[in-house]
């Protein structure tokens, strides 16, 4: 008996040590708050970016990525004189969980969010959940002109207003392995550039045995072909037609991207494939299929060039533009970009742009460029950059700068159409359902939601 | 009269905070959730009224939701019978007499419960990997081609109740306790009639065992109802909708589509569905008395 | 409900079944060890199912990141790599998510210990009209999934003014959790009434007999209401999530997720938080079992 109360006394001590030390911080905090709500003001009449403030941020990410954050606010509270009140919002800004929701609809928002996920972020905007930062962009002295052009639909909403400002982005590439090719008799110098060329090359490179795989020369949907929109964007798909706000997927290009990949899932067994190249870990382990050779080739983002160096460097590959079929999408890739928002209810919208426009300049961000072959949003580049007569960073640059290239169904229901789209796959390539019906009810049920929103 | 008034004056005194915390933390939420049901709402713009348009939706429109339903009662149907089987018959190993290191024991099956979600998801993807997992390599060892598991539609889900399995430390305990409520002179004087151990078990353990069963039965049925943190970093729903799970849709509904209104509704409904449930259980415990 | 059906059916054939012949008593002994050695196989084999898992999270967390990934795996690490800890403390603040999550467990338990005692003694020790139809509310509020009322919530927290501090994560556990009451109503119904109407025939009000008589009576069952919300507060996620913003005032749950960057998740250091953050909980475990499992009743037979 004596034991509970040893061990709660033990607790209480600790607490009480600890509230010592903790008041401290709660303090703190209160005069933060007190803080920004004075500056705000007068940063809204000032509005020459230089100005001293404090606002509140929220960020996804831990490790690495974190650090570089952390580097990043310190070097910009040095320079200006600003206080960033830095926020850890796993797992994307706290926008998937409610955190983001439930502090807007509470009016206790913060001022700036950085997200990884765009399509999210653009239905929110959408929701009317999000402040138009146009004024503030303009303050601030930021010209649209200066972006690249596959970003600024994703910016803008219908109303003509700008929501999100991205800070970089990401590019998907066939990865294939030079050896492979090799021995199945394929020039390394001539990716495949078609679906044919890729079927053909992802055949030449298959091994089974029996009834045993022991390669697969391609799998669609592996990695980055994971993603709900990324084939159909590459097929020539739009999933969306913001004129008219209609919901577009039955349609001749995603009957045939579904199709497509159902000829593998016929093939190969689906579930055995899956489990053949599932590995724990990601491409963040000497595990993924790729780096073991159970895959040839697969589509994957930029970064993950840097995995390849650190898990499994001798691996040789070289990367291409996706495949795309006749009357697709050449050279495109859709994009995996990270957006700034600020949301409705921001006391120091402001101070949040002026970051975030610092924050996404090219030597900034430089290091993680430099890192991850990331690419910056502007068209004019930096010598911050290093990545000169780099083969992969070349293709990155050539695919980002494609017109073919862009961020598919932008729309409210992004989100749940991307659900939507990848239970409509599982369901055409573990029980080779009917493609066109499939489509047909899926377009149905999301044109419902779009109506209703 | 005078005692009858002061026990009613006590007794509401006494779980007072219970009223409070009723009336602030549940019954106000509920009641929120009560009417955003019958509302078109996105958390940011005002609520729009609907009438019973979303609870018409999810029972007669959205074929998602069946899904749902179903994979959701496949893991308190298959799931929790056999978590209840297995954790039972533990309770009854560690309820035996003069076993050495006991507390050992009663310590390991806990231990699981202990672990954060974020690392008990990504150990148990790990675990499971359907080529190199531990649970694969050991099946190998005895020559069985272990399973697909969260990689295949069919073995998702079982791969989920092994891991319900594994965490069902709390049921463990619940039923040791209870084990230890039972008299010894029942088992005795079955010992005298010369009852072997099965019909000690079928005869006086699982009876006396009945309230625990029950209780462990309800809670367990409302964590599965609850339970999303898995599933959603695991699966997050698939294969196939396979491990889409009642908590996981409604969560998502709520924060990733927007729609509260709809989500709310969903909780009403479980909320029926949870308290018809658990009915029947009390029900079909007492026919068992 | 599967499982107990065919059980229902041997009860109902019960009488039909004949006892065995009694068994010969020399045999008895042999038995008896026979029967001991076939438990400690079975408890063996359970066990290790139960703890290999924790025992890979616990090997992972001393692995270099070739052997996390080495196919046939590697089950002891060659070399310890006990850096992972200190990489894994030193690239969050371990310190202070620690310091906060002390300080939520512990008023939750305080609160939980508190106001479910009450509660439950309002609900058995005292007989008042109605008690069994609010009792029944009780139970049903069990029902509740959180996301639905967080929203609302979080509403009523902001409008307070408690969004960014401890309180809205501790506050509600001084009202009462229905699990813990109906443990606790369980535990005190088998306390004999007549040590009540003694104590109330010398003029013990009920605050005195509940301080008095009941509680320290009841020590068992408060260790495994602390023990339960421990476990609940230490490991919940969800609730730090939305209601804390400021990471000065995070836990260990949401900061474990910090070790992982998207760019570059690095598994050991995470393993060796997850067992950073589960040993102390298996030693407080380990020394408060006993009392914790003799405190649970259902029938009401204990006290």
């Amino acid at each position: 008996m004596k034991k509970i109360f040893v061990f709660l006394i033990f607790l209480l001590a600790m607490s009480i040590t600890m509230i010592g030390c903790s008041s401290g911080t709660t303090s703190d905090e209160n005069e933060n708050t007190g803080d920004s709500s004075d500056s705000s003001s007068s940063d809204n009449q000032g509005g020459d970016g230089a100005s001293a403030g404090s606002f509140t941020y929220w960020y996804p990410w831990g490790g690495d990525s974190e650090t570089w954050d952390e580097w990043r606010m310190e070097k910009y509270e040095e320079e200006t004189g600003v206080s960033i009140d830095a926020v850890y919002a796993p797992p994307d800004g706290g926008l998937s969980n409610g955190k983001l929701l439930s502090a807007i609809s509470g009016g206790n928002p913060p001022d700036l969010v950085i997200s990884n996920d765009y399509a999210l972020a653009y239905g929110l905007a959408a929701q009317g959940a999000l402040e138009p930062i146009d004024e503030y962009l303009a303050n601030a002295g930021f010209s649209e002109d200066d972006v690249l052009e596959g970003f600024v639909p994703l910016m803008k909403q219908e109303d003509g207003n700008t929501y999100l400002f991205p800070q970089d982005s990401n590019v998907n590439l066939l990865y294939y392995n030079v050896e492979m090719f090799e021995e199945a008799g394929l020039d390394p110098d001539q990716p495949p550039q078609t679906i044919e060329e890729l079927d053909a090359a992802a055949e030449a490179l298959t091994k089974v045995e029996g009834d045993e795989i022991e390669r697969l020369g391609f799998i669609p949907w592996l990695d980055a072909g994971d993603g709900s929109y990324l084939w159909g964007w590459v097929f020539g798909a739009n999933f969306f037609d913001p004129e008219n706000n209609q919901v577009t997927l039955n349609q001749q290009a995603l009957i045939d991207t579904y199709e497509w990949m159902d000829g593998y899932a016929q093939k190969y067994n689906p579930e055995k494939i899956k489990s053949f190249t599932s590995g724990f870990g990601g491409a963040f382990s000497p595990d993924h299929p790729f780096f073991t050779g159970k895959v040839a080739m697969t589509v994957n983002g930029n970064w993950f060039a840097n995995a390849l160096k650190l898990y499994s460097p001798d691996t040789e590959y070289r990367v291409a533009a996706i495949p795309s079929p006749e009357g697709g999408r050449e050279n495109a890739t859709t994009f995996g970009t990270n957006v700034f928002l600020v949301p409705k209810g921001a006391e120091n919208p402001q101070a949040a742009i002026d970051f975030a426009l610092y924050g996404s300049k090219q030597d900034i961000l430089a290091d993680n460029i430099n890192t991850w072959r990331s690419i910056s949003i502007w068209k004019e580049t930096t010598d911050a950059i290093e990545w000169e007569n780099d083969h992969v960073y070349d293709m990155v640059l050539d695919v980002a700068a494609s017109s073919n290239s862009g961020h598919p169904a932008l729309t409210s229901i992004a989100g749940q159409m991307a659900d939507e789209l990848m239970s409509l796959r599982d369901s055409v390539i573990y029980n080779d359902n009917n493609v066109a019906d499939l489509l047909q009810a899926a377009e149905e049920k999301m044109q419902k939601e779009v109506d209703e929103n | 009269m005078n005692t009858e008034r002061r026990n009613l004056r006590n007794g509401l005194l006494f779980i007072s905070p219970w009223i409070i915390g009723f009336l602030f933390f549940t019954i106000y939420p509920l009641f929120s959730s009560l009417y955003y049901s019958l509302t078109k709402y996105n958390l940011i713009t005002e609520p729009e009224f609907v009438g019973l348009q979303n609870y018409r939706e999810l029972l007669f429109v959205d074929d998602v939701f069946f899904t749902v339903l179903g994979n959701t009662m496949y893991m308190i149907f298959v799931g929790l019978t056999l978590t209840t089987i297995v954790t039972i018959f533990i309770a009854i190993l560690l309820n035996t007499k003069d076993i050495k290191g006991m507390s050992f024991f009663r310590v390991v099956f806990f231990i699981p419960t202990l672990v954060p979600f974020v690392v008990l998801a990504i150990l148990w993807i790990w675990i499971l990997q359907p080529d190199s997992g531990v649970v694969n390599s050991v099946l190998g060892l005895i020559g069985i081609e272990g399973p697909g598991w969260f990689a295949s539609p069919k073995w998702a889900k079982p791969g989920f109740i092994l891991m319900m399995i594994w965490m069902s430390g709390n049921m463990i305990l619940i039923y040791l306790a209870a084990l230890g409520d039972i008299p010894k002179t029942l088992y005795e004087a079955a010992s005298i009639d010369g009852a072997n151990v099965l019909q000690k078990v079928f005869h006086i353990t699982l009876p006396m065992l009945r309230p625990a069963i029950l209780f462990n039965g309800i809670t367990g049925m409302i964590a599965i109802f609850q339970s999303f943190a898995e599933a959603f970093i695991i699966t997050n729903g698939g294969p196939d909708n396979a491990t889409l799970f009642y908590s996981l849709y409604l969560y998502k509904n709520a924060f990733q589509y927007f729609n509260m209104g709809y989500a709310s509704a969903m909780a009403w409904i479980l909320l029926i569905i949870a308290l018809t449930m658990t009915l029947i259980f009390f029900r079909l415990s007492k026919r068992w008395e | 409900m599967k499982a107990s059906l065919p059980v229902t059916n041997h009860m109902e054939t019960r009488p039909d079944i004949d006892p065995t012949p009694e068994p010969k008593k020399k045999l008895k002994k042999v038995n008896k060890g026979f029967k001991q050695l076939a438990v400690y196989i079975m408890l063996i084999l359970f066990a290790s199912a139960f703890v290999v898992p924790f025992f890979w999270l616990l090997s992972g967390s001393l692995k270099s990141s070739s052997e996390l990934f080495a196919n046939p795996p590697v089950w002891i690490p060659e070399v310890f790599q006990w850096s992972n800890y200190k990489e894994a403390f030193t690239s969050f603040p371990f310190l202070l998510y620690f310091k906060n999550t002390l300080i939520i467990v512990f008023f939750t338990c305080v609160g939980a210990v508190m106001s479910n005692s009450l509660i439950a003694y309002g609900f058995s020790r005292i007989e008042w009209k109605y008690r069994d139809g609010v009792f029944i509310l009780v139970l049903a509020t069990l029902m509740l999934p959180f996301q639905v009322i967080m929203v609302p919530l979080f509403l009523i927290f902001k409008d307070i003014g408690w969004i960014g501090t401890f309180y809205p994560l501790i506050i509600p556990h001084f009202f009462g959790n229905p699990f813990f009451i109906f443990l606790l109503r369980q535990f005190f119904i088998g306390i004999p009434k007549e040590l009540s109407e003694s104590a109330k025939m010398d003029g013990a009000s009920e605050l005195t007999i509940f301080l008095r008589i009941i509680l320290p009576l009841s020590k068992p069952i408060l260790a495994t209401v602390v023990i339960f919300q421990f476990i609940e507060a230490w490991r919940d996620f969800l609730g730090p999530l939305i209601f804390l913003s400021d990471n000065r005032l995070y836990t260990l749950s949401l900061g474990v997720q910090q070790i992982m960057s998207e760019n570059d998740p690095r598994w050991a250091l995470l393993m060796a938080v997850g067992v950073a953050m589960t040993l102390p909980v298996i030693i407080i475990f380990f020394f408060l079992q006993r009392y914790f499992i003799e405190g649970i009743t259902f029938t009401g037979s204990k006290g």
